[in-house]
């Protein structure tokens, strides 16, 4: 009787699990089939496929959003978890004749592979007005075959140093601005017990501390040399060989536990005064707001040491698939006037943690950081591409195996460091 | 006619019985296929049909991050095989002598086998990670010497990713070393007591020997899971401290990911040959060996 009763306990159970999950997926079914009976009024409708999904980019995303829909566009929301998945997806998607009328990706060779197999369009909307307000930079990059195939959303920044301001003053330092400064700043701070750099020893995150020395140590013109023409003389140069033998000084200032770690968990450190100073993008600005922390008080942000300011960045952008969705070109043309307007541009990057695409907006609400980097950003001579930017993602990859490989083998001397990055340009074809 | 109208529903039936052969064919050879096609192409983001030879594999035995990732895979694999066999077999020997009393165990060692590969990763990455895990454990208990940093040496790292796949795996393999046992002649038990032979002796000579299809079972599954190991490594070391625990799944998908299909497809295409080479004299071997018996 008791095994019974238990068993009519299970079953019900199971009754109220599958009931409950018909009712979610029916929920989820019934919200589609709302926008589909829409389209098929004649309101322009877009999908968006994006990565903005944490809180703060989510409500960034919101404002676009609502004014999609008050401008009587029909949003169909489709978020991806993170950017390299989001890019993927969208590329099969694409690949797979389904494409997602409105994509959010990455300005690079990756977009304009998917422009030169005609998939990819140019923004619908295009006034000299508006790309004119885009800096020079972000310009060129977005650019294929004389069309402008995606439409910036907001800059981010690389070449960013964070440090932990109490740490700092318990050892009596001041901010550092060249690498000599802080490779002495980084022995004081070891002698006093703290850890001085924070890094996750993922290949990415070497590659970010690898081009703030480049920069630090080459300057500008240099590192465009580098990334930009990839310049032979530049790889065999004397100057490679100094960045090398820096950047393999900052070894022994990072701890032991460092490889596989990921950046926010370096961030973390740096929040709770582990570890004094992390080299890393904007982005990890957001867990020092999400700390309770102010940026500039227990927090401090400059730029990498470096003699000449500059700005390395990458864009975040929205692309259009070529797509025969009926009203989806009305849809396209929506987001694209959407996207494009200053007061969503400010609103969202001030969300994100970014400086807005557009370069004739006031610094007005912006934190100390973007505020700088919008000042230095007025510079064309200060704006400098990730490599990612321009380089195919196969060379970029080749670039940050041989940097990783450096990083991780203390073995090797700068002349090997420089021979391996000299390689991995060489025999990408 | 009944004649013909059997012959008839015979053909529908083989054709119902064959159809998910076709469906094996189809969806597992043609995507082989594919990809043997793909490694011959200079494609890179999107697939393109040009031939062009061999040059992709001629790139990727180039790299010097492939040759790293098929030795860490032949340590990987190595260690992988021996660990569970040795561990899975003497768990099973001590579940099956204990019998009925301690059968309630052998459910606690096939747990691990539930979780997916990336729990396991990230709950390794725990217990190493030498400011978290096992190594500062024991210093907090006094022994402030202790040094377990496997994990973020280049030199061992790989053998971590073995440990954590040891770990799950080890059920498995007791799982099909209990079976074969139970499958032994408990007259054999008797004849050994009776002439009073070590039973050390009789697990040496006599029931190893016997269970040698097991190990044959086991060894297959195991290097089949060792060569495509590839969300264990991601998420426990990510391939590092540098490349020392890359393994070549890891690779291919890398270059993938930024647009290398073409250089990829040769890699998945090399690491195909690898099971084969491996493999498949051991089944031809084994095969043989059991029609002859």
């Amino acid at each position: 009787m008791q095994r019974q009763k238990a068993r009519f306990k299970d079953v019900s159970l199971l009754a109220c699990l599958i009931g409950l999950l018909g009712y979610l997926s029916g929920c989820g079914r019934n919200g589609s089939t709302v926008s589909a009976d829409a389209a098929a009024a004649d309101a322009p409708v877009v999908e968006v496929m994006h990565w903005l999904t944490s809180k703060p980019d989510a409500a960034a995303l919101a404002q676009v959003r609502e004014r999609v829909i008050a401008q009587g566009g029909i949003w169909q929301d489709s978020p991806i978890g993170g950017g390299e998945t989001g890019r993927a997806a969208a590329v099969s998607r694409i690949i797979g004749g389904q494409p997602p009328d409105v994509f959010q990706f990455s300005i690079g060779s990756q977009l304009a592979e998917l422009a030169a197999q005609h998939l990819v369009v140019p923004v619908p909307l295009e006034s000299p007005e508006a790309s004119s307000a885009f800096p020079e930079i972000v310009r060129r990059a977005s650019q294929f075959g004389g069309h402008a195939i995606a439409i910036p959303l907001d800059i981010r920044g690389e070449n960013w140093m964070f440090y932990n301001v109490a740490v700092l003053q318990a050892v009596q330092l001041a901010v550092p601005h060249t690498w000599p400064e802080l490779i002495e700043a980084a022995r004081q701070l070891k002698a006093a017990g703290k850890i001085p750099i924070a890094l996750g020893g993922q290949s990415w995150q070497e590659r970010v501390l690898f081009n703030d020395v480049l920069l630090g140590i080459g300057g500008r013109d240099f590192y465009r040399r580098v990334y930009e023409t990839l310049d032979p003389n530049a790889f065999s140069s004397q100057v490679m060989l100094d960045v090398f033998r820096t950047f393999a000084a900052l070894r022994p200032f990072v701890d032991e536990a460092s490889p596989g770690r990921r950046f926010s968990e370096a961030t973390r450190m740096l929040v709770h005064g582990e570890a004094a100073f992390q080299f890393m993008g904007d982005w990890a600005k957001n867990q020092v707001l999400e700390a309770g922390l102010e940026l500039g008080r227990q927090v401090g942000c400059v730029l990498a040491p470096a003699s000449e300011a500059a700005y390395v960045v990458m864009v975040d952008a929205f692309a259009f698939a070529r797509t025969s969705r009926p009203h989806a070109r009305e849809g396209q043309e929506l987001f694209a006037r959407v996207a494009l307007d200053p007061d969503v541009q400010v609103h969202l990057a001030r969300n994100i943690g970014a400086i807005p695409a557009r370069s004739d907006v006031s610094v007005e609400g912006f934190d100390i950081c973007s505020a700088h980097a919008m000042e230095v950003m007025r510079d064309p001579n200060a704006q400098l591409m990730d490599p990612a930017l321009n380089l195919p993602n196969g060379l970029s990859g080749a670039i940050d195996d041989a940097i990783s490989r450096f990083w991780n083998d203390p073995q090797l001397s700068a002349s090997q460091g420089a021979d391996l990055l000299r390689q991995a340009v060489r025999t990408y074809r | 006619m009944t004649l013909n109208g059997q012959r008839i529903r015979g053909g529908v039936t083989a054709g119902l019985l064959a159809s998910p052969m076709v469906c094996v064919l189809i969806c597992f050879y043609a995507f082989d296929i594919w990809t043997f096609f793909m490694s011959l192409t200079p494609s890179r983001l999107l697939p393109t049909y040009e031939f062009v030879g061999l040059s992709q594999y001629h790139r990727l035995f180039n790299s010097p991050r492939w040759w790293e990732a098929l030795w860490n895979l032949g340590l990987y694999s190595l260690s992988l095989i021996s660990g569970c066999i040795m561990l899975g077999y003497a768990l099973a020997i001590l579940i099956d002598r204990g019998a009925r009393k301690r059968a309630k165990y052998a459910p606690i060692f096939m747990l691990p086998l539930a979780l997916s590969f990336v729990v396991t990763g990230i709950v390794w990455l725990w217990l190493l990670n030498p400011r978290l895990g096992i190594q500062h454990a024991v210093r907090e208990l006094g022994w402030s010497t202790f040094v377990f940093d496997w994990l973020v040496r280049s030199d061992r790292a790989i053998f971590t990713v073995a440990i954590a796949g040891i770990w799950q795996q080890t059920g498995l393999c007791m799982a099909l070393f209990l079976a074969g046992l139970r499958k032994i002649d408990p007259n054999v038990w008797r004849t050994i007591r009776l002439d009073a032979i070590p039973t050390w002796t009789c697990y040496a000579r006599i029931v190893t020997p016997v269970l040698r299809p097991t190990f044959f079972t086991a060894f297959v599954l195991l290097f089949a899971m060792a060569i495509r190991t590839f969300d264990l490594v991601a998420t426990l070391t990510g391939g590092g401290p540098g490349f020392s625990s890359d393994l070549p799944a890891r690779f291919i998908m890398d270059l993938v990911a930024r647009q290398e299909l073409g250089m990829g497809a040769a890699g998945a295409c090399v690491l195909l040959c690898i099971v084969v080479a491996v493999v498949a004299p051991y089944v031809y071997i084994e095969f043989r060996r059991q029609r002859q018996t």
